[in-house]
């Protein structure tokens, strides 16, 4: 059965016509074409389908499309202003955290939320805001280093 | 063309090649916009979904798919009939020994038999992903259960079910008459070993037991297809390799390879897994059928239930025998490898690697390769590796325990050098593995105190070796409008290559990285490349390429002189100008050149790199862990990889390579295998019951490099990604062994596996 669904992501309110099937992220990607947020395990444990919700990372595989309406949702296209990145993915860059990239939204995502409430974070801070994302290609060490890199440059400014 | 010498240029003379800088493409991955298969759509796509099989081993005696084909929204549905027939031992190259097309088609649609559960055996493509599903199960399968081998042991029973008739084990003179589940045996001997064995002062030995594990790439198999009005057919892929997909899609379908096209996009990690296709034939066959673009992606759950390749479990037994001066008089080994449902490789190079890093005057390997029913297995990052160390460097450490030795100090006296004899009796190329060691002896991570904690706290210490290959790698440079290179390669990016291979040309044209584009070529618009596995992409892309750009230059030093009325031979050439070599000779520079030259023709320079010198691949491991003694639960606290790389062209890529392989190595050592039920059925097919480490089970992976170049290989590159994920798993069990006294013989050594044998020895 198809819906009508009015949902406010990265600012802008959408009105998608889904299907009652569709989980949030059915409806980012294969509705808004918001293909930014990527999909590996549809069941809530790889964290590769990271968005914020109302701030909060959340697997968008645990949440229906009919849940959206009313919340602020927040994906990889949001984050970034049009010509410069956001210091967490500036970071990511410049200390190799990326690699494959197919987990790299979600973990630019779960880095945002955690300094977003809080700018100093200690190493074992980063290791478990991002211990909800799987990586199976950097062995973690240099995306850490790049958090905590990106928490000084967003203190600094 | 000239011949590619040696670049044994001082590191210091280099500008671009050996710096640490950024991905080429890392913005495009921060921000999520580079584009994987599962991202990719077409106008009137529609989606479609595979039927597994629910048996570990059955005949197919009926498949209805009426009731699907009726289903509103269904356009298409495929079986094995559908395709080909294909003959067993039609082979496509790739690899040691290529893959045999009979296999290929049993991978992508069983034919009359299932041998795993998982095994796919009809598809349907439907106007969504839902109405898919529902199809599926509209289809009818009448099977007729067999009696299923799932582990090697029973395989190799007297009284085993036979999984292929045509199967005879291959390696055993006179030919055996009967079908066997023994695809093959290996034998890999010189001097007497048994002998050295029984006389030797100290032996030690060992039987391992290595679960299957995953390669656990996050994205999984997933393609779009789309038939043209003419029958031209396109696959958007997640492959390791555009032309082994290419070669394996047509001959699956019967079509020639001029009507078949596959364009790799971005690959959300392989590791091995994405050589062979899983889903690309069948896409095309369904796109064939309702004239339409067709999307196939895999969920999670099928990629780990038999939808695509693990790589093998393994028993292994090790003995090993030393003078009482620690030098070593003998290794035999045992070899099984668990090749799943379908026949596997040659145990040959597994072999090879474990016993490499020593000189030994007797060797008695032997090595079986064996089918189960059980998910035909794939490569995994140094294909057997990681399986072979467990039980070797735990072997050679429990001898260095009875001979009262340091590890290190036996690794030394033993240590495979430049000249010494590989196991399959040819000299060794240039080898690091002294110099490694001579790193280890004065790291810290070897030198410092052990830390103590609240549990016992042991060292580990251990030596990998990976052999790689090089095959062949194509690529071409054209020469931009504004004077910059292009490059279209051949191979496949998936550890980072099109940032090595610009600097590579970056260095070659004396420009800055930004200057240089690169991308992955389709199959039809690039030369024949091999895919990306065996450590051989960086070092024969970079053969390639240097070679283009040679090529590149030379046309341009032609259309220069004629600019500048200057004999060719009389012009210098650096960073991006050709100059007239007298003095106030007058000079133009490549943006100049081109725009002047613009409408005289393409400049394109070719390279191809075929039978490239081996970059073999040598790291030794330590690791500190502790090991909880009331749970069996083993904390890696401190990891210290070192390895010869020959040399780093990027070394933050090198670094990345070298840290993601040990932390896999860590994931198989100490949490991941596969559980299988007694119905042969994945018990722990999810990635929360199939659990990989996170941020919070690894420390930091600390690396070492060291630098001893190939000779007459450009730059002297090794390969890097392979070897090190070999040892982790034995540096941790001997760090155990150290802290604990317990040798622990299965992997991954659970805190359930670890306390067990903690217990068993008290």
């Amino acid at each position: 059965m198809k819906v009508l669904l009015t949902c406010t992501v990265n600012g802008e309110e959408r009105i998608v016509l889904a299907d009652t099937r569709d989980t949030l992220l059915e409806l980012l990607r294969d509705r808004l074409a918001l293909t930014g947020t990527k999909e590996g395990c549809s069941n809530g444990n790889c964290g590769t389908c990271t968005v914020l919700v109302d701030g909060q990372p959340v697997c968008a595989c645990l949440m229906l499309a009919q849940e959206a309406p009313g919340c602020d949702i927040v994906t990889i296209e949001g984050l970034a202003g049009s010509a410069a990145l956001h210091p967490i993915q500036q970071a990511l860059v410049e200390h190799g955290g990326t690699q494959c990239g197919f987990c790299t939204p979600g973990i630019v995502l779960s880095a945002k939320a955690l300094l977003d409430r809080n700018p100093q974070p200690t190493e074992d801070d980063i290791r478990h805001a991002i211990a909800g994302n799987l990586c199976r290609c950097t062995g973690y060490g240099k995306i850490v280093e790049a958090i905590a890199a990106a928490a000084a440059t967003v203190r600094g400014s | 063309m000239p011949p590619v010498e040696n670049h044994a240029r001082p590191a210091s003379d280099l500008k671009v090649v050996g710096k640490r800088l950024p991905r080429v493409d890392a913005k495009e991955r921060v921000t999520g916009e580079a584009i994987y298969p599962a991202d990719f759509s077409l106008p009137g796509m529609v989606h479609a979904r595979m039927l597994r099989s629910p048996h570990a081993h059955a005949r197919i005696s009926r498949i209805d798919t009426s009731r699907a084909e009726a289903l509103k929204g269904v356009l298409a549905v495929v079986t094995a009939a559908d395709f080909p027939e294909l003959p067993i031992g039609t082979m496509v190259p790739m690899g040691e020994t290529g893959y045999d097309m009979w296999m290929v088609a049993q991978l992508n649609m069983a034919r009359h038999k299932v041998h795993w559960v998982g095994q796919p055996v009809a598809a349907v493509a439907a106007v969504d992903p839902h109405v898919a599903a529902e199809a599926l199960a509209l289809i009818e399968v009448d099977y007729a259960p067999l009696p299923a081998v799932l582990d090697i042991a029973s395989a190799m029973a007297p009284d085993a079910p036979v999984l292929h008739e045509h199967v005879v084990t291959k390696g055993i003179e006179p030919r055996p008459r009967s079908a066997s589940n023994v695809c093959s045996r290996t034998v890999i001997a010189r001097g007497d070993a048994a002998r050295a064995l029984e006389q030797a002062p100290a032996t030690a030995s060992i039987s391992v037991q290595v679960d299957t594990a995953h390669q656990g790439y996050l994205e999984p198999q997933v393609c779009v297809a789309q038939v043209d009005a003419n029958g031209f057919a396109t696959v958007w892929a997640s492959t390791q390799g555009q032309f082994t997909a290419e070669l394996m899609t047509a001959r699956m379908l019967g079509l020639p390879l001029s009507q078949v096209k596959i364009v790799p996009l971005e690959v959300g990690g392989a590791f091995g897994g994405k050589i062979a296709i899983h889903g690309e034939a069948v896409a095309v066959r369904l796109a064939q059928k309702c004239r339409r673009p067709v999307k196939l992606l895999l969920t999670r759950e099928e990629v780990l239930q038999g939808g695509s390749g693990p790589p093998a479990a393994a028993l292994i037994d090790i003995a090993v025998a030393a003078g009482k001066d620690g030098g070593l008089t003998a290794i035999t080994g045992t070899y099984r490898m668990d090749a799943g449902g379908l026949p596997g490789l040659s145990p040959s190079l597994v072999m090879q690697a474990s016993a490499a890093l020593y000189q030994c005057p007797n060797l008695d390997l032997q090595g079986f390769d064996i089918v189960t029913n059980k998910p035909r297995t794939e490569a995994y990052r140094g294909p057997g590796g990681i399986q072979a160390a467990f039980a070797m460097e735990q072997a050679m450490d429990a001898l260095c325990q009875r001979l009262g030795m340091d590890p290190l100090e036996f690794r030394k006296r033993n240590a495979s050098v430049t000249g010494s004899l590989m196991p399959i009796g040819t000299p060794f190329p240039s080898i690091g593995l002294t110099a490694i060691l001579d790193e280890v002896a004065r790291h810290p991570c070897w030198t410092d105190p052990l830390p103590r904690r609240r549990h016992p706290t042991g060292r580990g210490l251990a030596l990998g070796y990976w052999r790689g290959t090089s095959m062949t790698s194509a690529a071409h440079i054209t020469i931009a409008g504004d004077g910059r290179p292009m490059i279209t390669m051949g191979p496949v990016d998936i550890s980072g290559v099109r940032t090595t291979m610009a600097q590579v040309v970056a260095e070659e044209f004396g420009l800055p990285l930004a200057d240089v584009y690169i991308h992955t070529g389709d199959s039809k618009s690039v030369g024949y490349s091999d895919g990306a596995a065996g450590s051989r992409v960086a070092r024969t892309t970079t053969a390639a390429l240097v070679e283009a750009s040679r090529d590149a230059l030379g046309q341009l030093r032609a259309r220069a002189a004629e600019k500048l009325q200057c004999p060719p031979d009389q012009l210098d050439y650096a960073d991006g100008s050709f100059r007239a070599r007298q003095p106030g000779g007058a000079a133009i520079s490549l943006p100049e050149l081109m725009q002047a030259t613009l409408t005289d023709g393409a400049v394109v320079g070719r390279g191809v790199s075929t039978k490239l010198p081996l970059g073999v691949e040598i790291g030794a491991h330590v690791c500190d862990v502790e090991v909880d003694t009331d749970t069996g639960l083993v904390t890696v606290l401190r990891y210290t990889a070192f390895q010869d790389v020959g040399l780093a062209l990027n070394p933050a890529a090198v670094e990345g390579q070298i840290e993601g392989s040990v932390v896999q190595g860590l994931g198989w050592a100490l949490m991941e295998g596969f559980d299988y039920g007694p119905d042969g059925r994945l018990r722990n097919a999810s990635l929360l019951d199939y659990r990989m480490p996170t941020a919070l089970d690894v420390p930091k992976i600390d690396c070492v490099i060291v630098e001893t170049p190939v000779p007459n290989v450009p730059y002297g590159v090794r390969g890097v990604g392979e070897v090190p994920i070999v040892p982790p798993a034995a540096a941790v069990a001997n760090a155990i062994a150290r802290a604990t006294g317990a040798r622990i013989a299965r992997m991954p050594m659970t805190p359930e596996r670890v306390l067990k044998a903690l217990k068993a020895d008290i």
